[in-house]
């Protein structure tokens, strides 16, 4: 059976390579879903990521804040969410308090690998599975991830911890939330990468781990696609220009950038080509785009190309 | 700008180069061509990479990296215009592999590291992505006292924080002494020895909530694992404490990498600042793929002229679009440069080594080879640097 589109997806991870601009990708994504009438979560792991650099809004850590009409902005904190996580579980106040002011469960949550992962995770779940007056709270949530790494650390969180634990709640609450996180009609992991070489092949490994994981991997990005104005014919007259003695300095320069432009542009089709292949995925294109500020109008552009491309429609992962 | 420093001088004689930054910033690309740089002027060098396995592997014309080094061929590197007077390997980090060798070399008795070498928490700890950070300095201390290398140039992990590994070692001692877990529970890991007796009321409260929580079985295991790693404390401890000694020691330079944007830039700020306070010995600043200025400020007045003597079809149109291409690489060039300004100018002081872009991420060795150049303080004088000759096709593969 066809996967669905990434769009009618509610959970979103947005995975890469650190410096991709896997936090444009989220933020252009998140943008798209909510002008399209849903309302979305952004959600960003904490210390991690840079959305107040794109919406000028800083995500609290305690209640979503509205950053565009039916975009809201969230931070998880892996400390702060699990003190919420046993005030939950355990509903009796001064034992809350009490396992909060425990300084050995504090040494064993901060010592413990993994720990921070599932509580950040069980978090996620928690705000995509929410309901309200019968509804779901979110029609849509996109997850900033950490760098690949411990992005794919915090996807398969909730497998470690129930190959960990036997039994028990967690155990069953692990087995839940894996049983969302994997399920390819409710979940999508969508990977960017910059067309070089490096962030091609972790985006290919990745991928390739996800696979073996049954994560449900939806498409690829590749961001910060540089293109040419020049045609064919046009490299020709230029590489002209430069072999003629008498073409002065400003011309050569001028000959130069625009070849380099062609040759930029070149280079990264054919690591668009490269990221395709290597992924087996249908990738989305995204242009440079320098200024991501607020009133740059950056965000809003590089969310109209995302949103328009059709590696975001059908694409198929299984 | 400020001026170029020459860092294969600066880290010439010593024995460990840590390569931090920001993810994407070209860490990786930075610790080859210093590997490289180091070997080319005399020195046995193994650079560690971490992660994924080909990075470093396609870019030294290696097949493979594993947890063993693996040699550059010295014809490769001759074949990039270098001469090569010293060793170049190169390695993967292999956490898992690093913990086992730890464990082997820790444990009291051949039966106590099967113990813990089977143990499911050892098993998952191991593979964490925690460990990592642990692993990576482990690792770079078992090279470093092999006494086969010179120096071993590290490129650290992608942290969320960037200088977790430098806390590594610590925090990962503390979880396995488990002071805190042997706390909590109880006679089952043998806390009576550790003398909190009289903190122990608490503690069994607080471990009968997480045995509701986690279930028995969990708890079981932990205790087990707590067990077997008995007597191990001091050596892991032990342990921190020499690699910290050998990081904070003069015989290693921090390199501190960063590109000419503002978050990785006040990123490396962060980081440097936070190294200098905790008196590690600083090296340089790299800043990697600054775009260089085009040369020129006059205007390409005369294209349109030359380009339909070329034979262009459009030449009013397409010397628009070049002068276009002109004005957006000075534009980049400008705002590259004030990005190195205000680096320097945050910094006050440390060395800087700007590297220019080039049109490609160096994937071969010859592209390594014009970083390397770059770093030994030759990006505006290729003549200088460690043995480094320009390679014949450098002013094809910069960008204007």
């Amino acid at each position: 059976m066809p996967s669905p589109p990434l769009t009618d997806r509610r959970l979103v991870f947005v995975l890469g390579k650190g410096g991709v601009g896997k936090t444009a990708v989220a933020a252009a994504l998140a943008l798209g879903l909510a002008d399209r009438g849903h309302r979305t979560l952004l959600i960003e792991v904490a210390a991690e990521t840079r959305t107040a650099a794109v919406f000028g809004t800083a995500p609290p850590q305690d209640a979503p804040v509205e950053v565009r009409p039916g975009l809201f902005a969230l931070s998880v904190d892996a400390e702060r969410a699990t003190q919420e996580y046993l005030s939950i579980q355990l509903k009796v106040r001064p034992l809350v308090e009490m396992m909060s002011r425990s300084r050995a469960f504090h040494q064993v949550t901060q010592a413990a690998p993994g720990l921070a992962e599932l509580v950040t995770l069980g978090k996620i779940w928690d705000l995509a599975t929410a309901v309200r007056d019968g509804r779901p709270v979110w029609d849509r949530l996109v997850v900033d991830a950490p760098a690949t790494g411990h992005g794919l650390a915090l996807l398969q969180a909730a497998a470690s911890v129930r190959d960990l634990a036997g039994s028990g709640p967690i155990s069953d609450q692990a087995d839940a939330i894996e049983r969302v996180v994997r399920h390819p009609a409710a979940t999508g992991v969508v990977v960017v990468a910059i067309p070089e070489e490096l962030a091609i092949t972790e985006a290919a490994e990745a991928v390739a781990i996800m696979h073996q994981r049954d994560l449900p991997v939806a498409c690829a990005v590749a961001n910060a696609v540089r293109t040419s104005p020049f045609g064919p014919g046009d490299a020709d007259a230029l590489r002209a220009v430069l072999a003629d003695p008498a073409a002065g300095p400003a011309e050569r320069a001028a000959a130069g950038a625009a070849l380099a432009t062609v040759d930029g542009a070149a280079h990264d089709a054919r690591e668009v080509r490269a990221l395709g292949d290597g992924c087996a995925l249908p990738v989305a294109v995204l242009p440079v785009v320098p200024d991501l500020a607020p009133g740059s109008g950056g965000i809003e552009r590089l969310s109209a190309v995302l949103m328009a491309d059709p590696a975001l429609g059908g694409a198929d992962a299984s | 700008m400020p001026p170029d420093v020459d860092m294969m001088a600066m880290l010439r004689g010593r024995r460990v180069v840590v390569v931090a930054g920001a993810g994407g910033v070209g860490k990786t690309t930075v610790s080859a061509a210093l590997g490289l740089g180091l070997a080319a002027a005399g020195a046995r060098v193994a650079v560690v990479t971490i992660d994924p396995a080909r990075r470093l592997a396609t870019a030294l014309g290696i097949p493979e990296l594993g947890d063993e080094p693996h040699r550059v061929e010295p014809a490769v590197v001759e074949a990039a215009g270098m001469r090569m007077t010293g060793t170049l390997d190169a390695l993967q980090l292999d956490p898992r592999a690093t913990f086992d060798r730890l464990i082997a070399r820790e444990a009291p008795d051949d039966a106590a590291r099967d113990r813990i070498l089977r143990n499911r928490i050892y098993r998952h700890l191991s593979g964490a992505t925690g460990a990592q950070e642990f692993m990576a300095v482990e690792r770079l201390h078992e090279l470093v006292d092999s006494g086969a290398w010179d120096v071993v140039v590290l490129d650290t992990p992608p942290a969320r924080n960037a200088l977790d590994f430098l806390d590594a070692p610590e925090r990962m001692t503390r979880f396995v002494e488990g002071r805190g877990l042997r706390l909590l529970l109880g006679p089952r890991a043998g806390a009576g020895r550790t003398g909190w007796r009289a903190l122990q009321a608490g503690g069994h409260m607080v471990m009968s909530v997480v045995e509701r929580l986690t279930g028995a079985q969990l708890l079981t295991d932990i205790s087990e694992f707590l067990q077997s790693f008995d007597g191990m404390y001091q050596g892991f401890s032990d342990r921190a404490a020499a690699v910290h000694d050998l990081l904070a020691s003069d015989s290693t330079r921090f390199v501190v990498v960063t590109g000419p944007r503002p978050e990785p830039a006040s990123e490396a700020v962060a980081l440097w600042r936070r190294l200098a306070d905790e008196r590690y010995p600083l090296g340089a600043v790299v800043v990697n793929r600054v775009h260089p200025e085009p040369g020129t400020t006059g205007a390409p007045d005369g294209l349109a002229g030359l380009l339909r003597r070329a034979g262009a079809p459009d030449p009013e149109g397409l010397a628009s679009r070049a002068a276009t291409a002109l004005e957006a690489a000075r534009a980049r060039a400008a705002a590259d440069a004030h990005e190195v300004g205000a680096l320097s100018h945050a910094l006050s002081g440390p060395p800087l080594a700007v590297v220019p872009a080039l049109a490609e991420d160096p994937v071969e060795v010859a592209g390594l080879a014009q970083v390397t150049r770059a770093l030994s303080g030759g990006a505006r004088d290729p003549g200088r640097g460690a043995g480094v000759a320009p390679p014949p096709d450098q002013a094809r593969r910069q960008t204007t």
